[in-house]
């Protein structure tokens, strides 16, 4: 019985403790209100700025891949010429490796290799083919 | 040709989606946060009895909502919201304590709560006389200082639970604890404000 008594004076207590609380909300004069309306738009500018970049970016980033890709399909077909790299130059490229001063050093003899090689294929039989 | 052309008309739509998707989010977390802000203030403030600091550890736990959840279903928001918040509460207290132990070591007075004036940081209810309107600031300054004084534990339950309007299992999420403590906790903190305030303040 005193339980029960308890109980419901437990309730009405917190009901009237929820009831001052809301009032006491409710008066919150206009700076708070001012500066809580300011501190919940800069947690929305974070919401913004986690996004990541490249999200920003995309729907530029699309357009501009889709205008190269169209103007490369409506100019038609390059010549090989112009698609392929200029091939002195990356021979130059090749030869400033570290590791072609060595090839150099031993020409002759990546030279005979070579030869020796294209010997081999033509003595083989024919009866390995197919 | 055609392809590439139907190709980028999906990605520019799927983009939009996800546009008008994260425009749809930003919307909602602005409607949760405003609707949540000013109890969090007041509850914020009745913990750490100081409304700058109170504002700045609700807009503390706003950012870090925004940053860290803002991807999670919207009912989940409450909980964590005020989990963040009570963090943030605790870790003000522990600063604070921290703080007065080094003034105490260099023989000055620590910032007590003496400077905290309930009447001048009191609300200002509408709508009702002067009378009543005195009457519920009394009786709500008089539910500050008590529960003000209630240990932290008891006082997390009772604001969540009371004030906030938060379940037994939001509060045990929010306070990070089973739903058993959280029903000790708020019953030992009603029959204690119960008994502290007195018959005459109901």
């Amino acid at each position: 019985m005193n339980e029960r008594k308890d109980m419901v004076a437990d309730k009405a207590f917190a009901e009237k403790a929820k009831q001052l609380f809301d009032e006491s909300v409710e008066g919150l004069d206009g700076q708070t209100r001012s500066r809580l309306n300011r501190g919940r738009q800069a947690a929305l500018e974070e919401l913004e700025t986690g996004r990541p970049a490249w999200v920003q970016w995309a729907p530029a980033a699309g357009v501009a891949a889709a205008a190269v890709v169209a103007v490369v399909l409506w100019s038609g077909n390059l010549p090989v010429d112009q698609l392929t790299p200029d091939a002195s130059a990356a021979d130059f490229e090749i030869l400033l490796t570290e590791d072609s001063f060595e090839m150099l050093e031993d020409l002759e003899f990546y030279s005979w290799i070579d030869l020796d090689e294209n010997a081999d294929e033509s003595l083989e039989p024919e009866e390995n083919v197919g | 040709m055609n392809a590439c052309v139907a190709n980028f008309a999906v990605s520019c739509e799927s983009g939009n989606r996800t546009g008008v998707r994260t425009l749809q989010r930003e919307q909602e977390l602005n409607r949760f946060l405003a609707e949540v802000e000013k109890r969090a203030l007041r509850i914020a403030e009745i913990s750490v009895r100081d409304r700058d600091e109170a504002l700045d550890l609700v807009q503390d736990a706003m950012i870090k909502l925004a940053r860290k959840y803002s991807d999670r279903s919207s009912d989940e928001w409450t909980p964590l919201f005020y989990r963040i918040l009570q963090n943030g509460v605790r870790d003000w207290h522990r600063r604070q304590l921290v703080r007065n132990r080094v003034m105490v070591w260099f023989g000055r007075p620590g910032n007590e709560d003496n400077d905290y004036d309930v009447v001048a940081s009191a609300p200002d209810p509408k709508g009702r006389t002067p009378d009543e309107q005195l009457q519920s600031q009394q009786a709500m300054q008089t539910l500050e200082v008590a529960v003000g004084e209630l240990p932290a534990r008891q006082r997390e339950a009772f604001m969540l639970r009371t004030f906030e309007g938060l379940s037994v299992a939001g509060t045990a999420t929010s306070m990070g604890c089973s739903e058993g403590s959280v029903k000790t906790h708020y019953s030992r903190a009603v029959h204690s404000l119960r008994e502290s305030l007195g018959e005459h303040w109901q």
